[in-house]
């Protein structure tokens, strides 16, 4: 079965401890955790990852900043991104999907949406 | 010169003509007799050939009827089989459409308890008042999905509600409730969560909350938190936010409590003998 990488990015330890519970169900998935934008980049550059899911809202470098610097890197360019936040209007979701993120989820969130976008994104059965 | 009677002539005598002509008739009436029978002969030929051919359509018709029949007799039995394969589709799409779903109902189920354990979790992970503030505050806002929300404590003297945290209120807008009276009061005393559901509690406001629970610290109810309004896309509380009102009725109070005495014990922690005499 093929292995697949995901970085989960969110500067709240429960909910980042909640999407790494939620993740971990989808058995082919490996899980690591960044504590903001800053902290993703860093484990950007020093390994591939196949999907991203990460909150807006964090300190230091939030989301879609985050967004923007992933789509400029020529290794993760195409790395699907997954937007999780409270902001659910249309212009926020359409903000996000502009910048270059391919599914967004406003919160709260529920876990079954969560691993089906991520199933959906890296084309897992 | 006269014919002499006995003299002789080629013609026969009279018996011989008249026998002649028996002979003649006879062979006549034999000859037409002879053809009539083979015209008889000829007919019954054309008949025996009229009635194989007829004989021969009757015995392909026969064969015929035994093939329908033979196939009718198939056919029941395919559509016999049809039903039953068809009872058997359907038994094993209800079966599979069962297991979707009991499968869509475990996920959700296991969903709820992922809330309730993390939330749960982060509660009794700190000794901090402040942190302990801070995750209560994250389970109403990312669990629940509150959007303006404020916890209150009790005064001294059991007359004010006080608030201590808030989020998505104006800060002049939040002050003492008083006990009687009030719908926190309600709450508050009765030590039973209230939920308002005439309207969606997207659009309650802190003059109508959406939600209030009482805060319980060994079975006295000590304050209560109050759900002014949640996020846009959350019109209405869900079976999982119940269960973190309830978990967080019991927990949060008591999380709060211990992480002050602590704080207030200056991070000392009790010595052996304080569990010594437990009696348990």
């Amino acid at each position: 079965m093929a292995e697949y990488s995901c970085l989960v990015v969110e500067d709240s330890p429960m909910m980042r401890q909640l999407l790494v519970f939620a993740l971990s169900r989808v058995k082919s998935l490996r899980v690591t955790e960044a504590d903001d934008g800053v902290d993703a980049l860093r484990k950007l550059a020093s390994a591939r990852y196949d999907i991203i899911v990460t909150d807006i809202n964090m300190p230091i470098m939030d989301g879609l900043k985050l967004v923007k610097r992933v789509r400029s890197d020529p290794v993760h360019k195409e790395t699907p991104i997954v937007i999780i936040t409270t902001e659910g209007s249309q212009e926020d979701r359409q903000r996000a999907l502009q910048l270059g993120a391919n599914a967004y989820i406003t919160k709260p969130i529920q876990a079954p949406q969560v691993i089906s976008t991520v199933k959906e994104l890296l084309r897992i059965e | 010169m006269a014919n002499d009677p006995r003299e002789k002539t080629d013609e026969p005598g009279r018996d011989l003509r008249s026998e002649r002509d028996e002979v003649l008739q006879r062979f006549t009436r034999g000859s037409s007799f002879a053809r009539e029978l083979l015209q008889d002969y000829e007919a019954l030929e054309q008949r025996v050939r009229s009635l194989e051919g007829e004989n021969a359509k009757l015995r392909a018709t026969i064969e015929a009827d035994h093939a329908v029949r033979d196939l009718l007799k198939k056919i029941e039995t395919l559509e016999l089989e049809k039903a039953e394969l068809v009872s058997r589709f359907n038994r094993a799409e209800a079966l599979q459409s069962n297991v979707s779903s009991r499968m869509s109902e475990a996920e959700h189920e296991f969903s709820n308890l992922a809330n309730l354990f993390v939330a749960s979790s982060q509660l009794s992970s700190s000794l901090s008042p402040r942190a302990v503030t801070r995750r209560i505050k994250e389970i109403l806002a990312q669990l629940v999905g509150a959007e303006a929300y404020a916890m209150y404590l009790v005064n001294a003297d059991g007359t004010e509600l006080v608030p201590i945290a808030s989020e998505g209120v104006p800060g002049g807008k939040l002050g003492p409730v008083r006990v009687a009276g009030s719908e926190l009061g309600k709450v508050f005393e009765s030590g039973e969560a209230r939920v308002n559901e005439e309207t969606n509690s997207n659009h309650g406001s802190p003059e109508r909350p959406a939600a209030v629970l009482p805060l319980e610290i060994d079975e006295r109810y000590v304050g209560v938190i109050a759900i002014f309004s949640t996020l846009a896309q959350k019109p209405r509380f869900s079976t999982v936010d119940f269960e973190l009102f309830r978990l967080l009725g019991r927990q949060a109070a008591v999380a709060l409590v211990g992480a002050s005495l602590f704080m207030r014990a200056e991070h000392k922690l009790p010595g052996l003998e304080a569990f010594l005499d437990l009696s348990v």
